[in-house]
């Protein structure tokens, strides 16, 4: 289901941003985005794009029963981040450099990977991975 | 601004006619029956519910239906009332009714009776319930669990579904308390202790080990396959009245609501800000004041437990057990059958079934059947007189507290 909200979030999405409602009376951030701002009910809601990193609040790697049109994708991980801008979401995980998720832990830094795949399209959810050492990212 | 008070009144009061108490219940065994009847099932169990409590139907003036899951068609008879016909109720019951917050639907339930109760709009309520997703199509039901209480636009493109919703819940609970594989399989195996003494129960004939537990498949990190609820059959109900009514009719004894709390602290799991705390503190606070008690007081406790952390971060934040010892607190025994402070004493949802909305339901029957001294020896808990309920729905949205306690009428 698409309605005004998600429609930009998702545009963001698949130009590779992280897009966070911002409201234009208050200045505060809504996640999820919301219909009028849960701080002050204005409805004069705009964006702003995140910065992109945050913490592992928890995290599960699903391995059986997943839902249609993810049974290709197990296993998969699912993670809650919160953000350095004090909003969370629930999003997907990658797996580390061993093709898995055993080096992550709770309250790991985690940032938003920008990635552009047909999957990202379908199923419009922020991926975030492990902070690379600061030498890789260059 | 307008200046608003931020407290108000109580009015529960146990020397009111109106104060609304528990008479009676009614259940039959959970697990796998594809031959029962859905209205076959709730008429079964009204009608054990309406002969505990000494009445008969036509004494019952409303009737108040807790929702199933496994399918539309049977809820909309429940919607347009349905029960009021098969019970012989025509013209005689004055309203027929769902309530539904999911899993705590059973805490909301007795909110809502309770309230019609005392303030003289209902004299006396059945509450039913049945669920049949144990024998439903398992494709259907697990495609429910990844829908249900999950936000189409934000949550379920990220392909999330419930079994990882409990893993969110564990592993951050895991993390915070430092509890061993072996600490969480625990509270398994006090379930499955308590499910082994109450003949309703799905594993009534099964006992379990911490082995069996941690030697089951990993299903979504770090819940193991028997870390899992198993979906069932199962049916319950009770009936409400006012402590007058109860005294007119001869009841020497019944069960009173001293009080209750809720938080509600989220919809979707990507927005609880604590995981591994949920609501349960704060609900905890708003029931003991308006109980007047704790549950160091209390006698034992029936706590939602679809998957153990649940169980074990609630009792932390309803203060039973210290904080980050609640998997602890189950592998040293405490609640164990015989133990300090017995807990989920019908095996809970994880060994007595998981009946889906009924899930609490049947552990709040469960905590009446104890104060009413009629569960089947040796599960009864001798002379206990207060009990703490524990409920959550959808994904863990809310934590609900019941204050319950037992009164005796002189003759």
């Amino acid at each position: 289901m698409a309605n005004n909200i998600t429609e930009e979030f998702r545009n963001g999405l698949s130009q590779g941003q992280l897009l966070l409602q911002k409201c234009l009376d208050c200045g505060k951030l809504n996640m999820y985005p919301r219909h009028a701002c849960p701080h002050c009910q204005s409805d004069n809601l705009g964006w702003e794009r995140a910065e992109g990193s945050g913490t592992l609040h928890t995290f599960t790697v699903l391995r059986a029963g997943p839902p249609q049109g993810f049974e290709a994708e197990i296993p998969y991980a699912l993670a809650v981040v919160k953000l350095t801008e004090g909003v969370q979401f629930l999003a997907r995980l990658s797996p580390d450099d061993q093709g898995g998720w055993d080096s992550y832990e709770c309250d790991d830094k985690v940032v938003f990977s920008a990635k552009q795949t047909q999957d990202e399209i379908e199923k419009p959810c922020p991926w975030f991975a492990r902070v690379k050492p600061r030498s890789t990212i260059r | 601004m307008v200046a608003v008070k931020d407290s108000w009144p109580l009015y529960i009061n146990q020397d009111s006619p109106n104060d609304p108490v528990f008479v009676g219940i009614g259940e039959i065994p959970s697990g796998r029956y594809p031959d029962r009847s859905f209205i076959g099932d709730l008429t079964k169990v009204g009608l054990l519910a309406i002969a505990d409590a000494g009445m008969v139907p036509t004494d019952i003036d409303t009737i108040m239906l807790i929702p199933n899951l496994h399918s539309f068609d049977d809820q909309a008879d429940l919607v347009f009332s349905r029960m009021v016909e098969e019970l012989g109720l025509s013209k005689k019951a004055k309203s027929s009714f769902m309530v539904h917050s999911g899993g705590s639907t059973s805490d909301n339930a007795v909110r809502a009776a309770s309230g019609l109760i005392a303030t003289g709009h209902a004299r006396s309520i059945l509450v039913l319930q049945c669920e049949h997703w144990g024998s439903a199509e398992v494709s259907a039901m697990i495609h429910m669990l990844t829908k249900n209480g999950i936000p189409q636009e934000w949550e379920q493109v990220a392909g999330l579904q419930f079994n990882a919703i409990g893993a969110l819940i564990t592993k951050r609970y895991m993390y915070e308390s430092q509890s061993t594989p072996e600490e969480m399989a625990s509270i398994l195996v006090t379930l499955r202790k308590w499910a082994n003494l109450n003949p309703n129960a799905m594993f009534r004939d099964k006992p379990l080990t911490i082995e069996q537990v941690l030697g089951s498949r990993m299903v979504s990190d770090p819940l193991h396959a028997m870390e899992c609820p198993m979906l069932a059959d199962g049916a319950v109900a009770f009936v409400m009245t006012s402590a007058a009514n109860a005294k007119d009719r001869g009841i020497r004894e019944a069960v009173r609501v001293a009080g209750s709390g809720g938080c509600v602290s989220h919809y979707s799991i990507g927005q609880e800000l604590e995981v591994g705390k949920l609501g349960w503190e704060i609900a905890a606070g708003r029931a003991y004041q308006q109980s007047g008690w704790k549950p160091d007081t209390a006698d034992f406790a029936e706590i939602y437990d679809s998957y153990a952390a649940v169980t074990a971060i609630a009792i932390e934040g309803l203060g039973i057990a210290a904080k980050g010892e609640g998997a602890r607190w189950f592998a040293a025994g405490t609640g164990d059958p015989g133990g300090e402070f017995p807990i989920n004493t019908n095996g809970g949802l994880l060994s007595a079934g998981h009946t889906g909305v009924g899930g609490g339901t049947a552990l709040l029957v469960e905590g009446v059947r104890q104060l009413l001294w009629k569960a089947e020896e040796p599960r009864q808990i001798a002379g206990c007189r207060r009990c703490v309920i524990g409920g959550s729905g959808g994904s863990y949205m809310d934590a609900q507290v019941l204050m319950l306690e037992r009164v005796e009428y002189g003759s």
